[in-house]
Parts: C-alpha cells; structure tokens; sequence
C-alpha cells in the first residue's frame, strides 16, 4: 500500500514539475500572469508531494515496511528509531528522496519569499526550478525508485550503513551538505531568471545575494562537519584528504564564496554582472558535478555510493544542464553588461575581483586534480592517483594569498583611492601581521607558508577589527554595538564569517605544519611518551554488539607527570565490511589535541600497535566554523522594515 | 548570440563530458594486486580440526584459496557460493580456507552449522594473509597447476563469478 501511495505522489509530482515548467517558460514568453500563477500552484504541489513522500518513507522505516523496496534495503526491525529515520538518506534511494525533500522546502520558501515582488523574473525562476524538480523526480520515479514494491518481503532487514551509526555528526553532517547542494538550485534559478530577462537590476541583487548565502551556510557547516567526523570517528589522525567526494563540495563553495563577493560589487557599483552570473551558473553546475561524483561509482572515493545505474541519467543531466547555461550566457549575456567597470586597481572593487580569480583559480586546481586520474585512465589505462602533495602545494599559496586580500580588499575604499589614502588604509595593518609573527615564531614556527599564513591571518584581523569599530568615535561603544547588530547586521555578519576564516586557515597551517606523532608498540604495564604526555598501556575490552565486533584499548595519560584521566582508542570489525575502522579516542584541548589511535592487537604476545598525535589548534576550526555560520545567518536575515 | 562564449562554453564542455563517461563500467575501487601472474606464496598451514598440516607448494592442482572470517557478513554470504563450487570442482580444484582475525571456537560453531567442504586453516599471527597482501576479507585467489596467482577477487563471490574463474583456471567446463 505504502508502495503504491509513494509512487503515486512521485509521478504526480513528476506531472506538476514538468508541466508547471512548461507553463512557466510560455508565461513569460506571453508575459502572462495568469500563466505564472498556475506554474507557481504547480510548483507548491510538487513541493508538498515530495515532502509528503518523504514523511511516508519515514513512517515506512519506522514500522518497518519491508515490502518497500528502500526499507528491504535498509530498514531493520533492531535498530533504535533514530537511526531508522536517519536510515532515509543511508543509501542511494533515500538519498535521492531526501533531497527532494529538501528541494520541496526550497522551493516552498523561495517561492513564498519571491512572492510578486519581481514579476519580470518569476517565470523564468519558476520554469528553471522546476526543470531542476523535473530531472529529480525522473530520477525517483524511474532509476533510483525507493516506493518499489517487494513481492514476498521478509521480517527483518539489514539496517543502514554501520557506519551511520558511530557518530552523532553523520545525523546533522548530510542534512547540512544537502541543505547547501539542493539549495543552490535557487540562486541558480534566480540567476538564470536574471539572464533570460535581461534584467539583474539592483532591486534584485540583495535577494539574489540572500539566496546564495543561505545555502552557502549550509554547504560551509557540512564541510566542516564531515571533516570533524572524519577526524572524530576514522582515526588517521587528520581531518581533510583531498578525496574526491570531499573536493566535490568543496569546487561549489569555493565559486559560491567568490559569488557572494562579486555580487557586492554588482550592488555598488553596478558592474561584474555578468561574472557574477557566471559564478552563480557555474556553483549550481558543480553542485550536480559533484553529486555525479558521489553517486555514478566512477570516483574511487571512501564516500562514494555503490556502484548504481543513475551515472549515466546524471551525466546527461549535467551535460544538459552545460548546454542550457552556455546557451543562455551566450544569447543574453551582452544585455546585462554595464556599470562603470574596474576603474582603479587601488580599489576595493579591483582587490574584489582578484580575490574572486583566485577562488576561480583554487576551484580549476581542484577539479583538475580530481579529474585527472580518470583522464589517465580513459587515455593510457592506468591508474593513478593525485594525492594531498599535489592539492597542498597549489592551494596553501592561494590560501594565503586569499586571506591577505581578505585584510587589504576591505581596507581600500570603493571608486578610486589615491596614493595617499591607499598608504593610510594599507600600511596600518602592517602592525597585525607583525604582530601575528611575533606570536608563531617563538612557538617554533618555522615553515615559510606557515608565517606568512600568521602573518596574513594577524593582518586581515586588524582590518577585520577596524571594520567592526567603524564610526565608534561617533556613536560610543553601545552605539557602534547597536548599530552593527541594526542597520549594519550585514556588513557585521560578513566580517563576523571574516574572524572565522582567519581562525580556521591560520588553525589548518598550523596543525598541517606543527603536529607531532609517534608510533609504538606496548605491551600491558608499558609506557611510552609523546610531548608533555606519558601513555600507559592498561588492558583491552572486547565488546560484542549487534553490528560490530569492539576491541577497546585502555590507555591511561598523564600530562607533566599529573594523571589527566583515560583514553579508549578501539577497532571495530563491522559484520558488513570488509576492512576493520579505528575509532581513535581524542582529548580535545584549546591549543592542542592528544589523539590516540589503536593499531593492532595481537592477541597471543599482548602486544598493542598505537598511533599518538598531538594536533595543535584543531579545536580552533570547529569553533572558526562556527563563528562563519553563526556571521552568516547574521548576515541572511532580513533587515526590520523601518 | 556571442559566438565566443557559445564555442569556448561548448569546448570545455565536450572533454569534461566525455572523461566523466569513460569512467562508466570500470571499478574504481578495485586494486590491482602485484601477485597476480606471480607465483604464489606457499604456505604449510594447521588444520582447524587438527588433522595433518594443509600446505600450498609450486605446482600441483589448480588452487582456490579463500580469506575470510566468521565476523565478516560478505563472507558469510559467500560460504555457500565456495561450497557449492568446492563440490562441483572436486578432484579438479582444491579449495582451502584461510582464517582472518578470527577465534577457532567462533569458526568451529559456525562451520558446524553451515558446514564445511573443504580445509580451514590456522594462519598464526596472519603471516599467510601478510603474505598475499590481504586488505580486507573476503579476498579470494585463483591459482593455476603450475603455482601462479591467475586472479585476485575482493569481495564476495556469487555463483557467476565463481563460475566464471573456475572455467578459465580449469580451462573448460568441470
């Protein structure tokens, strides 16, 4: 029954999308409104269908269903009700499902926010969202169907991915991914809205801005959340490896961001149109590249979904999606041009859009290298692989070099700045950058890229803090506080997300560069030592649980010779894996982590194989990603109409 | 139209499309083992019910030898797959199991219910799995009457895939 109800939802929804969109692209063709309402009815009952349809497979999940074909999949009558409902975008099926979900609620909200407000525009944005509706319900309702129906289904299932289940950020870390993947879709839609009217008027920017910022908070938490995760739950010490499904959310945010810069100067000065357009295309297009990544089974990567038929479908989505962009930047691009352009190179409209070739720059690095061991293989048959030596020395120069312009861009003033003023703005700082050597040289910094991380990091701090106090002399500590939590909440917001990624970049350089680690071997009763810490090798426990199979090493540490508590780094052998996973145990500190991982046990001589890092600052990440959320959302919500 | 943008757009386009689709069909995850085409490693293994020492020396009779463990849920799908072949193949191929990180009284309870057709065997200290370079289980090799590794399989088998090895290994039918 289940089946038959949640396949019926998807094809309806399958109907509204296409011919809403239909609908949409005549309207706007006859410029009618009348048409436009239909497709904009079209488009919230394809949204509530869809949510609909995902609260059906929940309960499905929960009872459980096993003649759904998603639950026989990965539904489990032993599992506790949260990981049943965390079950839902475990596999392909459900991932799929979920994202429609997400979809749904994007285009409820965006629609509802749009409202009449840009009538010129509303048809196109209805017609390409729900274009987009229409690829994803296919997809549902043909290769990747979860409502399938089993014909003599069994009593119990599998569950989901073990792996799901080891850590609590794998329940935040893919909503928050999805939330910043399907939500580009919207500014996507708005930018094409823009391109086929012709018309990127300066009413439109801070709406097109405020939708491309929602779901770039988004994709900046489930980055970060899935390296937290990695680092927390997989145990090889770091939290970033350049695999290809991570670089695949990392190519969108990267041309997001610079988007979000670009626009600025589209608001100001009324020129970048058509690059700004350009980077919003292009994010949405990676966004699908990137979903192609992870779900076609050609990337050999840890995060990837099996090997499933939806490739092909994707691929062709993607090479639709090309067309359709390179077609309408080709046809309409030449009407939206316009502004007085770049005039000054001491600007900050000039220092805006190097900052954005360098962004543009790091996400063709990273595509590259991502793509290039299957052009290796497609031409000569051989694979290899590009690892992090290749990703690490072409991006800590652009790093840098994009936290430096970070400090000089903002000093600047917009227009045209004359030798002086650019001297007066420029050259203050200097003291920040100074000062942030002055603070990583005695603590044994010595790597070159690191420094000059320190100091680009302490120069852009001081700009970031002259512009938090801009207009204090005037207003007085409460005043300047309540105009930046007021009218100003934007600029604030945006510098706020400023602080967190001079925390986060000085934070990676210093952990990439200043870790120690030691590998040894104990036996029950042995020490060994790493930095301040002394190890003592206690016992082990084996655990038996309905998944897996825990060997738990028991650890106790001292720090300068006081006893700070016990450690449990374990490997787990999971019943549907082949390789066994570390689960390391981490002491988490404000300067530094002791991180401890189990290697081996051999059961007979009681010998214990352990790993132990000391990671430096890597706290500071979590806690700068947290400042760019939380300086995000301060800069997305709308200002109080006065 | 901008000319330009539509060919520069296109241009790009094209090779990207076309890299991304060569990818189809192939496994990424595979890993090629460095054994294979090589003569295999002998070993002299115990047996798990104490009878005489099982061993793999250079030549003989074509070899299926199969790591696996009785935590490791592929490789309980497989046991039957290996079984059925083991009887089908007798006299033609000999069969062995290899024990990966695992206890002998897990490995007996298990084989008592789900039965055994051919050797397990001790690896002490996993030196036989060291050896074959086992990443994970199950990993199967094939081994051919003179000793050489002809394939390495990651993962568990089905009755087609099996099939499939068993024929070439043999050179024929059984």
């Amino acid at each position: 029954m289940i089946s038959i109800i949640g396949q019926s939802m998807i094809l309806v929804a399958l109907i509204s999308a296409g011919a809403g969109s239909i609908l949409a692209f005549i309207s706007a063709k006859k410029d009618s409104a009348e048409g436009t309402n239909w497709a904009r009815r079209a488009a919230q009952l394809f949204a509530i269908l869809l949510i609909a349809a995902n609260f059906l497979m929940v309960y499905a999940l929960l009872a459980p269903d096993f003649s759904v074909g998603y639950v026989a999949k990965v539904g489990s009558t032993t599992v506790p009700t949260w990981v049943a409902v965390v079950s839902l975008w475990s596999s392909l099926e459900g991932s799929i499902l979920f994202w429609g979900a997400m979809l749904g609620v994007y285009v409820l909200v965006s629609v509802r926010d749009l409202g009449d407000h840009h009538p010129e525009h509303l048809p196109y944005f209805l017609g390409v969202l729900l274009a987009c509706g229409v690829f994803f319900t296919f997809l549902l309702a043909g290769p990747a169907n979860p409502f399938t129906s089993v014909p003599n289904p069994l009593t119990e299932g599998p569950g989901p991915n073990p792996l799901l289940q080891n850590h609590i950020l794998m329940i935040i870390h893919p909503p928050m991914l999805y939330g910043g993947y399907v939500g580009m879709t919207v500014p996507f839609a708005l930018a094409m809205a823009a391109l086929l009217a012709g018309n990127l008027g300066a009413d439109f920017v801070p709406r097109l801005r405020r939708w491309l910022m929602i779901p770039w908070i988004f994709l900046t938490g489930g980055i970060v959340l899935g390296g937290w995760w990695a680092y927390e739950v997989l145990g090889w010490g770091g939290y970033w490896d350049w695999d290809p499904v991570e670089n695949a959310s990392f190519f969108p945010w990267l041309t997001a961001t610079a988007a979000l810069h670009s626009v600025i100067v589209v608001k100001r000065r009324g020129t970048l149109k058509i690059w700004s357009i350009t980077l919003i295309l292009a994010t949405f297009l990676l966004t699908i590249l990137g979903t192609f990544m992870t779900r076609s089974g050609v990337f050999n990567s840890v995060h990837s979904f099996t090997q499933s038929d939806i490739g092909p479908t994707f691929l062709v989505f993607l090479a639709i999606c090309f067309v359709a962009v390179i077609l309408a930047l080709a046809a309409r691009m030449d009407r939206l041009e316009g502004g007085a352009g770049v005039r000054d190179v001491k600007s900050r409209e000039a220092m805006f859009l190097l900052n954005n070739l360098f962004f543009v720059l790091f996400t063709f690095v990273v595509v590259i290298g991502t793509v290039f061991p299957l052009l290796v293989e497609a031409i000569k048959g051989v694979k290899i692989s590009v690892g992090s030596p290749y990703f690490n020395a072409m991006s800590v120069p652009l790093g840098v070099g994009i936290l430096f312009l970070m400090g000089v861009g903002p000093a600047l003033p917009w227009g045209v700045a004359s030798v002086e003023r650019t001297k007066k703005a420029l050259l203050p700082p200097l003291i920040g950058g100074v000062i942030g050597l002055a603070i990583a040289l005695p603590l044994g910094l010595t790597n070159g890229w690191a420094l000059a991380t320190c100091f680009a990091g302490g120069y852009t701090l001081v700009v970031t803090t002259q512009q938090f106090g801009l207009g204090f002399g005037r207003r007085g500590l409460m005043g300047t506080i309540s105009h930046l939590l007021g009218p100003d909440r934007q600029r604030f917001g945006a510098y706020t997300v400023h602080s967190g990624v001079v925390m986060i970049i000085v934070a990676i350089a210093v952990s990439h560069t200043m870790r120690s680690h030691s590998e040894t071997t104990l036996l029950k009763g042995d020490s060994a030592s790493i930095g301040p810490y002394s190890l003592t090798f206690i016992d082990v426990e084996n655990t038996v649980e309905p998944h897996r199979r825990v060997l738990a090493a028991r650890i106790a540490v001292q720090q300068n010779g006081q006893p700070i508590g016990e450690l449990r780094p374990a490997i787990n052998h999971y019943h549907t894996q082949r390789e066994p996973i570390g689960t390391p145990a981490v002491r988490v500190g404000v300067l530094s982590d002791l991180y401890l991982s189990m290697m081996s046990y051999e059961t007979k001589s009681g010998k214990l194989g352990l790993r132990a890092f000391i990671n430096p600052l890597v706290s500071w990440i979590w806690f700068g990603t947290l400042v760019m959320v939380f300086g995000g959302l301060l800069a997305v919500l709308p200002r109080r109409q006065t | 139209m901008n000319r330009k943008v539509l060919i520069i757009g296109l241009v790009l386009t094209a090779p990207l499309v076309w890299i991304l689709a060569s990818g189809f069909g192939k496994n990424p995850h595979a890993i090629d083992s460095p054994l294979v085409g090589r003569a295999a490693p002998t070993f002299a293994l115990r047996q798990l019910n104490g009878g005489e020492t099982v061993g793999l020396t250079q030549g003989g009779q074509p070899t299926v030898v199969n790591f696996w463990a009785t935590w490791c849920r592929p490789c309980v799908q497989e046991h039957g797959v290996l079984t059925a072949a083991a009887a089908r193949y007798r006299g033609k191929v000999k069969f062995m199991g290899i024990v990966y990180e695992d206890t002998e009284e897990r490995i007996r309870a298990y084989l008592q219910r789900s039965g055994a057709a051919y050797p397990t065997l001790i690896d002490e200290a996993g030196k036989t799995a060291i050896a074959y370079g086992v990443y994970g289980v199950p990993e199967t090799f094939f081994i051919d009457a003179k000793g050489h590794i002809l394939y390495k399989h990651a993962g568990p088998l089905n009755p087609q895939s099996i099939e499939g090895y068993l024929r070439k290994l043999t050179q024929g039918s059984p």
